[in-house]
């Protein structure tokens, strides 16, 4: 039987078909999973980035070492969007479209989450973020989106239960700068006061670059306010407020933002007793409880950072500690159900405590905002060790 | 409360009225409204800190450097904003180019300093108390350029001829006057003279990029009601300014002392369009 050229040529194509169709899985089965990571590591916001990113890295090098994700190495790809929200939708662009990625983590700050989280809605890839904006999550708008921190309703809602429960005060101060965030808390967290019959004594949005803040305080303490809830990212006008109490020598407890506690107000206080009766939110699995011990779980995660030689003194543990649990937790999806993007969310939409060390996280098919509402607490600003705080008194360990 | 409303509002008037001098200076030398005084201001707060509470120069050796990179940046304003649109002043492009400047300059503050604010140093080793330095200092700086600059004015040559300019320029270039080295001295003195305001009020308002654009807004209303180019006018306006948004801040608070001081500022000018101390321009024909 004589074999014509076109049948020869026919038969090699389809030799060469099969066998390339063969050779895939073998070297998909090894290649390494690539997962799309945008932090701020330049720039303004980039002091959160730069704590995330210790974490992440440390969790990364350790999934690796112990033998990666069935067998396949995870492989960070990182572009840093240097705190700007256009860098980083680039950023998210090139992870989905050029790198192909499998899940994204990040944007670690909020307004570059804004811009990010409808693009990589539209790219169908799962995106985790630890961003605070409400909006940033919504199971039926983004439903490949999930958020492994609290939301600012969640931090808003831990102030207001400390202030009410746990100090029994009733007649509130609530003071903001005028930027949308500081007015959008306030207008956010006054009506969630008056639903726990809290007396709003002094509501009032004041210009952060205000240098005397004494006729707003002045007023609040004529009101008879009994604490003071600060919500501002801002520095500078937080420790005015600190300062003029201080000179005032009111002894009224102030409540609120984590900023509160940040070493940027610190350097701002005129005297260093002015920053006691000053309570910050913060992460109950993260702080000091009685005896100034940190949870079990916690302390395990501390030694491995001093072993692996991670500075913890100019930084926050909060944010290492988010970092590390972030890609633990989508590793664990990965080793459960693969790589595909369906199968990573209808994992993620069914996980139930995840016990990580900034917290444990749950989500479902309609709440993808895991973090637990309990574990979101006050603690002492003045009491700042190795990236760690004391619970504020008054909560039970 | 009286007490508190004089002494903040003295002390932010003085402020003011030294970005309004700052803003006249520049404006007798050249005709041009030179958005950059508040810039100036900011920079002052900025590099203070910066030299004395960061790198541990001495106060005076801090004031000084603070003074040579507000001249310095007053010559660069002159040079880069102002002569390129000085032939079309009526065309008001200074507006533009100024602003772009000091936006420039506030964008790479934030860069480089950061966007936190962050403290200034104590210049007085002495302990707080009622009458502070943060207080009398700016009230100290406004005197002496007040002092300062009328001496200058009417017993220097130099002062003489900065007059001659702003009186008339074509006469004076006329006489044979420098003009284009003049212009440049006057903008390197609005340097210092922003600058000194910064660095007297930075422990009020402490060494922040955003200072920049609440000065330059803040410091334009002594100008505008004081009249143009009128010092005087402006010392007096910066003061009333000052303690008008004080009295605001306690009586009405919050946001509002800024839409109270806004309020009077368009009233003013709405009866008397050239200003409360201004005289009113006559048209030559």
């Amino acid at each position: 039987m004589s074999i014509t050229r076109r049948q020869a040529l026919g038969s090699a194509g389809a030799a060469a078909i099969a066998a390339s169709s063969l050779a895939k899985p073998a070297i998909a089965a090894t290649e390494p999973i690539r997962v799309g990571y945008l932090p701020a590591l330049t720039g303004p916001s980039s002091s959160t980035g730069i704590g995330i990113n210790r974490g992440i890295q440390l969790a990364v090098q350790e999934i690796n070492a112990a033998g990666g994700i069935n067998g396949r190495q995870l492989e960070l790809i990182t572009r840093d969007t240097q705190s700007d929200p256009t860098k980083a939708v680039n950023g998210a662009a090139e992870l989905t479209h050029g790198q192909k990625v499998s899940v994204v983590f990040g944007p670690v700050n909020s307004g570059e989450s804004l811009a990010v989280v409808p693009l990589l809605a539209r790219a169908t890839t799962p995106q985790v973020h630890p961003c605070w904006v409400d909006t940033l999550t919504d199971a039926q708008k983004y439903p490949m989106c999930f958020r492994n921190a609290p939301t600012n309703q969640q931090i808003g809602a831990a102030a207001n239960r400390y202030v009410l429960d746990v100090l029994k005060r009733k007649k509130v101060a609530v003071i903001s700068d005028t930027t949308g965030y500081g007015t959008a808390s306030v207008n956010a967290y006054v009506p969630m006061l008056q639903a726990k019959n809290a007396e709003i004594v002094y509501q009032g949005n004041v210009d952060a670059a205000n240098p005397d803040l004494k006729p707003e305080l002045l007023r609040m303490q004529s009101a008879g306010a009994e604490a003071i809830m600060p919500w501002s990212v801002n520095a500078g006008f937080l420790s005015r407020i600190i300062n003029t109490r201080g000179n005032m020598g009111w002894d009224v407890p102030i409540v609120g933002q984590t900023t509160l506690g940040s070493g940027q107000t610190k350097a701002l206080l005129e005297k260093p007793e002015f920053w006691a009766k000053v309570y910050p939110n913060n992460f109950r699995n993260v702080c000091y409880g009685a005896g100034g011990k940190l949870p079990e779980r916690t302390t395990a995660f501390v030694e491995r950072l001093k072993t692996a030689k991670i500075d913890m003194g100019d930084t926050l543990l909060w944010w290492i500690a988010l970092g590390y649990d972030s890609p633990r937790m989508i590793a664990e999806a990965m080793k459960a159900v693969g790589t595909e993007p369906e199968q990573i969310v209808s994992y993620l939409n069914k996980l139930k405590g995840f016990p990580g060390v900034y917290g444990d996280i749950t989500f479902s098919p309609d709440q993808h905002n895991g973090y637990p509402d309990e574990e979101v607490v006050m603690v002492e600003a003045n009491s700042l060790k190795d990236g760690a705080f004391n619970l504020a008194p008054g909560y039970s360990s | 409360m009286v007490e508190s409303i004089v002494l903040t509002g003295v002390a932010i008037g003085c402020i003011y009225a030294l970005i309004g001098i700052t803003y006249n200076v520049m404006f007798s030398a050249s005709r041009v409204f030179s958005f950059t005084a508040g810039t100036l201001g900011m920079l002052g707060g900025v590099l203070g800190s910066l030299f004395i509470a960061q790198m541990g120069m001495p106060v005076a050796v801090g004031l000084l450097l603070v003074f040579v990179a507000g001249a310095v940046f007053g010559i660069i304003t002159e040079i880069v904003a102002v002569r390129p649109v000085l032939k079309s002043l009526d065309q008001h492009l200074y507006v533009l180019s100024t602003l772009a400047l000091a936006l420039l300059v506030q964008q790479f503050t934030a860069i480089e300093w950061g966007t936190e604010a962050r403290p200034f140093p104590r210049l007085f080793d002495v302990a707080r108390g009622g009458f502070d330095q943060q207080f009398w200092l700016p009230m100290l700086a406004c005197v002496a350029v007040i002092v300062g600059l009328e001496l200058l004015y009417r017993y220097s040559l130099i002062g003489r001829a900065f007059l001659a300019i702003s009186e008339d320029n074509y006469a004076a270039r006329a006489l044979g006057l420098p003009e284009r080295s003049l212009r440049m001295a006057s903008f390197a003195l609005a340097g210092v003279i922003g600058a000194l305001a910064g660095f007297a009020g930075g422990e009020m308002l402490l060494a922040f990029f955003g200072n920049a654009p609440i000065l330059t807004f803040y410091g334009f209303v002594p100008v505008a009601l004081g009249g143009m180019g009128n010092n005087r006018g402006a010392v007096v306006a910066g003061l009333l300014l000052g303690l008008f948004q004080q009295a605001a801040n306690f009586l009405v608070g919050g946001i509002f002392a800024s839409v109270a001081v806004f309020t009077v500022f368009i009233v003013v000018l709405l009866v008397r369009p050239e200003g409360l101390a201004g005289a009113s321009l006559q048209r030559r024909v």
